[in-house]
């Protein structure tokens, strides 16, 4: 057993057992080897199955919203949840104070599959988290990837029936499962406009049109507030190239907006949702 | 099942020469819901809405389309036709078959009748899922605030006080008047500016319905049409105007004289305690903070040593207060363009004797610092020469701004003929692009300039440097094609009005849009000229764009009348096509809050019972009489909690449904 999961289970436990926390939302694991699952506490008691290893793929982050009529909520998180917690303050899901942050600074994660990292991860600007009430372990040295847009630019350098190929041949297999929706952070609609069958956003077929509408629509909805974790793509169970459509608009907002990480802090100005009396009409 | 009629217009000829309206009329009536359909010359007048209401009451009809001209247009006269029908006035659509159609298609007379078709059928598909509105009652604050005490905002002033209700205005220089005053002559009659101004300015003085705020500005604006919550801050005077008398004995004392007398435009110098012009409004004192030595570096004290009411006060601060108002006037003016760096081939500013409009306007004025007679800054003597460049700045989209500056023509005319009649020897060149003289006895007044001798030469000044004593100004007539040389002994440039700083930031507090030159936008160029985009905020005068006196005059009267006709109701009718939150939908994000240029919007706790558990969460609201219906947070709303009453998802998303089917 490691040293982050003795620690992590005793800290849960105090806080729990003093009354801090109402719930606290780790890992514990799963049926099989090389596999975890996200274990929401209620109790004291369940602390002891926590666990933490580099194959806790999941992000925490999303769990507090459900929970947080309970009261404060503890939570474990590694960089990418820190920041799925700052996203989700800023867009009023809940308040800093409802959360006790256990922060984790993160080994990466590997794909159960093959034992080697996740994609996500191998493109991870900030492993230590970026806002916590405790430090589990030593913050470890942040290496920021060679090129932030390196999944981008795999589609953007292409001509324009090129890219239409490509996202043609990954929007065909979506099976608008929405599992993707389902894990974002940004995604915190109450009710997505997918699933308002009477305004009639979208159709209910699935076909590459809907899909491709579907998929679109979903990374616009995101675009200024990505937190760019990649769990949408790592949930895919269809292998759609989901990052390479986020990182673009990231990186377009980046260029039309000036320099912005979205969840780095919870008093950014969205690109896409400020309104500046400055803001003059330049156009003619 | 609704009950829906179509009317299909034909305008005259404008939309029946070109769109086969009988057979629209006829396309119209096999549409789903449609019980009734018929055409006729024009549904805009008496007897084409006695139609309209004959077949609500003969067809039964709960809802209406009319095809014909733009919405902007006519729709509020059908509006106010059904407001005395059974039919909600909001159960209306328009299909623009005019602008949309007949106009832009004249030479295609079959693809627009298609067209008009699709137009009625898409019309017909969004008014099948219209909801009744109602509107609401908002209370009206009977006072007004002007922002601006020239001529525009002394006029609006004026005239709503003399109307019976209370006025603020907030000036931010020490007293009103703005730039007329400062004025010698207006064109074309001649009289004396401050002569018809400095009356103005002590009449809304003493006017009991108006209060003056002078050295002030507005700092925030909260609330809606009929109950602007307006906080404006007065700026340390340092005299106490309760106690002061004007007696002027402070101004002969203060040992500071250097100052450079804006009034004069720098011609002559000024005390650091000091009233503006002789006959400013309040005509009393105040202490330049710069300049003051008591106040910069803790001496002197002259002032209070010798003001025999004891009104000086050091220790003034400024002061911020919050009033109520029901309608503004934004009347914030112009400043005249800073020539000096844009025109390096003028001599930038470096030559005494090349000035500007307002410049010579001080020096002719009899109240001025050579008493009237026109002499050269440098030194002092009569020109002989004198050469009137015009669209400095105006015109010249390369270097100032684009836009004509309206007066210039007529100053400039008026200055060369005031030159000729001060100086009879004296010689006058005025070089211009165009003369534009569209006014009443604007035209008589430039050929009689022409008449007194000044020279006319058509083309731009190319450069203008100094040689001995006078200076020689390059330019081109380009009615003969010669290049022209001219020795000037001053010269006069006619340069561009531009908007007065700080006037965009003014306007923004209102939610009142500038345009790229900073000019105030007024809700529709023609028809509603003196409106903003704001609800009861009226603009006058030349923050809308450059206007000579008698315009600014006009449009300030306009405003004024605008704003006594808002103020002959106890209550305004609110606009019901508002945003409108579905509680279920919204996450309480709060990205609406954000992108709401109007502030009519903001997160409010809720109590609620969902699934069978109470939760206590954060849902947006809509402030419905701030809501303008802009739009803006519908589009901003992810999930589409927010919808806009009258233009619902659900009715656009039909209207393109109509369109899409074959």
């Amino acid at each position: 057993m490691s040293d982050i999961t003795t620690t992590l289970r005793e800290r849960a436990r105090a806080l729990m057992e003093d009354g801090t926390i109402a719930a606290f939302i780790g890992w514990e694991a799963g049926r099989f080897e090389r596999q975890t699952t996200p274990l929401i506490c209620l109790d004291a008691a369940d602390t002891d199955r926590l666990i933490f290893d580099e194959y806790c793929v999941n992000t925490t982050a999303k769990y507090v919203r459900d929970l947080k009529q309970r009261g404060r909520i503890g939570v474990a998180v590694r960089g990418c949840d820190s920041r799925a917690i700052n996203r989700m303050i800023e867009d009023n899901q809940f308040k800093r104070e409802d959360v006790y942050l256990l922060g984790i600074p993160c080994p990466q994660m590997n794909d159960r599959k093959t034992g080697t990292v996740l994609n996500k991860c191998q493109d991870c600007a900030h492993r230590n988290p970026v806002t916590y009430d405790e430090l589990l372990g030593e913050a470890m040295e942040e290496t920021a990837p060679q090129d932030r847009y390196a999944r981008a630019h795999l589609v953007s350098g292409l001509d324009r029936i090129a890219r239409q190929n490509i996202f043609n041949m990954a929007f065909e297999r979506c099976i608008r499962c929405y599992a993707c929706r389902d894990v974002c952070p940004c995604c915190t609609c109450r009710t997505c406009f997918v699933d308002q069958r009477n305004v009639g956003w979208l159709g209910k077929q699935d076909n590459l049109s809907e899909n491709r509408f579907y998929g679109m629509i979903r990374a616009f909805h995101i675009s200024d507030r990505c937190i760019e974790c990649g769990e949408c793509e790592r949930a895919c169970p269809m292998d759609l190239p989901l990052m390479a459509i986020n990182k673009k608009l990231v990186e377009d907002m980046n260029t039309l907006f000036g320099e912005y990480e979205s969840g780095m802090t919870t008093d950014n100005e969205d690109a896409l949702r400020s309104f500046s009396k400055t803001d003059l009409e330049e156009f003619e | 099942m609704s009950r829906i009629g179509v009317f299909v217009c034909h305008c005259g000829s404008n939309i029946g020469g070109v769109v086969d309206c009988p057979a629209v009329r006829d396309y119209a009536a096999t549409l789903p819901n449609v019980v009734h359909a018929e055409d006729n010359k024009y549904t805009c007048s008496d007897p084409g809405q006695a139609k309209i209401r004959q077949a609500i009451e003969d067809y039964d009809l709960d809802r209406i389309v009319v095809a014909a001209c733009s919405p902007r247009m006519h729709e509020p006269t059908w509006r106010a036709l059904l407001s005395h029908t059974k039919v909600n006035p909001y159960m209306l659509e328009v299909a623009n078959l005019r602008e949309h159609d007949s106009w832009v298609h004249a030479d295609n007379k079959e693809a627009a009748t298609e067209k008009a078709k699709d137009l009625v059928k898409m019309a017909v598909a969004k008014v099948d899922h219209a909801i009744p509105l109602y509107t609401q009652q908002i209370p009206v604050n009977k006072k007004a605030l002007i922002i601006g005490g020239g001529i525009a905002g002394m006029q609006a002033a004026l005239d709503i006080a003399d109307a019976g209700y209370k006025v603020t205005i907030v000036e931010r220089k020490a007293t009103l008047g703005g730039k007329m005053p400062m004025l010698d002559k207006t064109f074309p009659t001649m009289d004396c500016s401050a002569c018809i101004c400095t009356p103005k300015m002590s009449e809304v003085g003493n006017h009991p319905n108006i209060t003056v705020k002078t050295l002030s500005e507005v700092t925030k604006v909260e609330g809606y049409v009929g109950n602007f919550e307006i906080t404006i801050k007065e700026h340390a005077k340092y005299v106490d105007y309760d106690k002061c008398t004007g007696c002027g004995l402070c101004t002969t004392k203060c040992p500071s004289k250097k100052i450079p007398n804006e009034w004069n435009q720098g011609l002559d110098n000024r005390t650091a305690i000091h009233k503006v012009f002789e006959q400013a409004v309040p005509s009393k004192p105040v202490i330049d903070a710069d300049h003051c030595l008591k106040l910069t570096r803790d001496k002197c004290g002259v002032c209070a040593k010798v003001c025999p009411t004891g009104a000086i006060n050091y220790e003034d601060v400024d002061r911020e207060t919050t009033e109520t108002f029901g309608a503004v006037v934004l009347a914030t003016g112009y400043e005249l363009i800073k020539w000096e760096d844009l025109y390096p081939e003028y001599g930038g500013g470096a030559y005494p004797d090349v000035i500007d409009g307002l410049h010579f306007e001080r020096i002719i004025n009899a109240s001025g610092p050579s008493e009237g007679r026109i002499v050269r800054p440098s030194d002092g003597k009569e020109p002989k020469s004198v050469v009137i460049v015009k669209c400095v700045g105006s015109r010249d989209p390369n270097k100032g701004k684009a836009y004509c500056s309206r007066a210039c023509c007529m100053y400039g005319a008026k200055h060369a003929h005031q030159i000729i009649e001060h100086i009879p020897d004296c010689k006058v060149y005025v070089f211009y692009m165009d003369v534009r003289t569209p006014g009443k006895n604007y035209d008589e007044f430039y050929m009689q300039a022409k008449n007194d001798g000044a020279c006319y030469l058509r083309g731009r000044v190319s450069k203008i440097y100094k040689e001995g004593d006078h200076y020689v100004v390059w330019g081109a007539d380009t009615i003969s094609g010669a290049k022209v040389e001219v020795n000037a002994d001053m010269v006069i440039l006619e340069t561009a009005m531009v908007a007065a700083p700080g006037a965009t930031e003014t306007a923004m507090l209102f939610g009142v849009q500038t345009d790229k030159d900073d000019w105030i936008i007024e809700a529709h160029p023609k028809l509603r000229p003196v409106e903003t985009a704001s609800r009861g905020v009226y603009l006058a005068g030349v923050a809308q764009g450059p206007k000579d006196i008698p315009d600014t005059v006009a449009q300030a009267g306009a405003a004024a009348s605008k704003v006594i006709g808002m103020f002959s109701h106890d209550s305004l009718e609110s606009n019901p096509q508002i945003s409108n939150v579905d509680i279920a939908k919204c996450s309480g994000c709060g990205t609406c809050v954000h992108i709401c240029p109007y502030g009519a919007i903001s997160l409010v706790e809720k109590h609620l019972r969902e699934n069978s558990v109470k939760v206590t969460r954060d849902v947006a609201q809509v402030n419905p009489a701030l809501c303008q219906g802009c739009g803006a947070c519908t589009v901003a709303c992810k999930p589409g909690a927010l919808d806009l009453l009258g233009y619902s998802d659900k009715s656009i998303m039909e209207e393109v449904d109509a369109l899409c089917q074959w």
